[in-house]
């Protein structure tokens, strides 16, 4: 406040070089009005949209603002692709999740950070009839679903050699052929 | 600038949205009086992403995405306040209808499109399949229609449905790539949409499915707004509001703001409201 007449009126802005303040005349907080390129936020402590750091080192080091982080699994024409403080990736596709969009989501396996989205994540597709309490999920690296007794392959689909009716829904039985009268 | 709410002098502006605030450039004419751009309002914690106007009250209501909201204040001066705040994961485009008094909003993460009344009461899901990146959302109250625009890059497309969601059909899926802004200009009964995959504006009348294009070669086109002869829209490349003459088909002026940062939504702040009234506005 200029027109009090004492040497403390006016006071230096709280913001970084090159920036202006205000001051919200009902709160009397004073805000940046002009933070630096890429920055944002009352003391221009955050990053714009599509980036992250920690510009004026709050929470630590300073981390200046760069772009989402998100293992190629983000699409540029979205919005609020990031957490703005922590990079954490918020808007994963091609069927990935984790911080960095770096695996492969639940219900999905392979390798999330392939160079082509058709390599990504595939579905597990578990068999309902071969998998342990109907599960959907599988193993996030070999996509083997978690089979019932006697049950094999990747999606739990198919009876071990020897054993029969997947259908049963509590795992495969032994055939019990008689070794003497069957071929195999 | 002042971090609050400035009001704006009487006439028509353009409001649009730059990280945290929404500015203003007046309209004298179709020519945007550059000088004397100015925020109206700054929220410098907030993304804002939609921006829509009632003429009515004279509020303007906003999208935000870090504690996903939506909110609105005065134009004339006031305080911002949020209207809804549940259930919102990444609210986008948002669109008044002035005279039923309710606004609608497409979400990117729910996938929805949501109506509720102006005071955020009587709040209802109207569409809520086939929608993989719904942004752009306008509404055209005397003729009882929606519209929105959905950027999935797989099968991007522009649809239309009554204001309750129902008779729902496709409008445009060819030839598009990521629809992310659309307009309707209810004197010339034109949508018109701008499209950062092909690079192009086009218009079409819904109901006779003409489509023409107005301009090509355009760069990253975020919001767009129609007034007049003039289409304004926002553009993430070059960080700045373009006028396009929309029978000429040619760009007319461009404003820049001195903060270089992507500008997200637009929408004209008419004076006066257009005329006009549907079913709601009389019962």
């Amino acid at each position: 406040d200029a027109t009090q007449g004492t040497a403390g009126d006016c006071q230096p802005c709280p913001c970084p070089v090159g920036a202006t303040c205000a001051v919200v005349p009902k709160t009397r907080e004073v805000v940046c009005t002009n933070c630096p390129a890429g920055t944002t936020g009352k003391r221009c402590e955050l990053c714009d949209d599509g980036f992250f750091g920690d510009p004026l080192g709050q929470n630590g080091a300073v981390r200046t603002c760069r772009a989402c982080k998100c293992s190629n699994n983000m699409d540029p024409n979205a919005v609020g692709n990031c957490n703005r403080e922590s990079g954490e990736c918020l808007k994963c596709i091609y069927n990935t999740a984790g911080f960095f969009c770096d695996r492969c989501k639940e219900g999905f396996y392979g390798n999330a950070q392939a160079a082509n989205p058709a390599d990504k994540c595939k579905p597990c597709s578990c068999s309902p009839f071969g998998t342990v309490d109907r599960q959907t999920g599988c193993s996030q690296v070999t996509g083997q679903c978690e089979c019932l007794p006697n049950v094999a392959e990747r999606d739990c689909s198919a009876c071990q050699p020897g054993f029969f009716n997947l259908h049963s829904g509590n795992g495969c039985q032994r055939c019990d052929c008689n070794p003497i009268g069957s071929t195999n | 600038p002042r971090p609050d709410v400035h009001p704006l002098p009487p006439g028509t502006h353009l409001l649009y949205a730059q990280s945290g605030r929404i500015e203003h450039v007046p309209l004298e004419g179709y020519d945007m009086k550059k000088d004397d751009a100015k925020p109206l309002l700054h929220l410098p914690e907030k993304v804002i992403i939609g921006v829509a106007y009632d003429c009515v009250d004279k509020m303007v209501y906003w999208t935000e995405i870090t504690s996903p909201s939506i909110s609105r204040a005065s134009i004339q001066g006031g305080e911002p306040t949020a209207v809804i705040t549940t259930e919102l994961d990444s609210p986008e485009g948002i669109t008044v209808d002035h005279l039923s008094r309710t606004m609608f909003w497409t979400d990117s993460v729910k996938d929805r499109i949501e109506v509720a009344s102006l005071e955020g009461t009587q709040r209802r899901v109207i569409v809520d399949s086939d929608l993989v990146n719904p942004r752009a959302i306008i509404a055209d109250p005397p003729n009882g229609n929606l519209y929105w625009a959905d950027w999935n890059r797989d099968a991007p497309k522009i649809e239309t449905s009554y204001m309750d969601g129902s008779s729902r059909r496709v409008l445009v899926k060819d030839d598009l790539g990521l629809p992310n802004g659309l307009t309707f200009d209810p004197q010339s009964s034109l949508l018109c949409w701008a499209d950062a995959g092909t690079h192009k504006m086009e218009c079409m009348n819904p109901g006779r499915g003409d489509r023409r294009q107005v301009l090509e070669g355009i760069q990253y086109p975020f919001g767009i707004t129609a007034f007049g002869k003039n289409i304004y829209y926002t553009d993430w490349r070059r960080d700045a509001v373009v006028a396009v003459d929309r029978y000429a088909g040619r760009e007319s002026d461009e404003f820049q703001p001195q903060k270089r940062t992507k500008l997200y939504g637009i929408t004209a702040a008419l004076s006066q409201c257009p005329s006009g009234q549907n079913y709601c506005s009389v019962n």
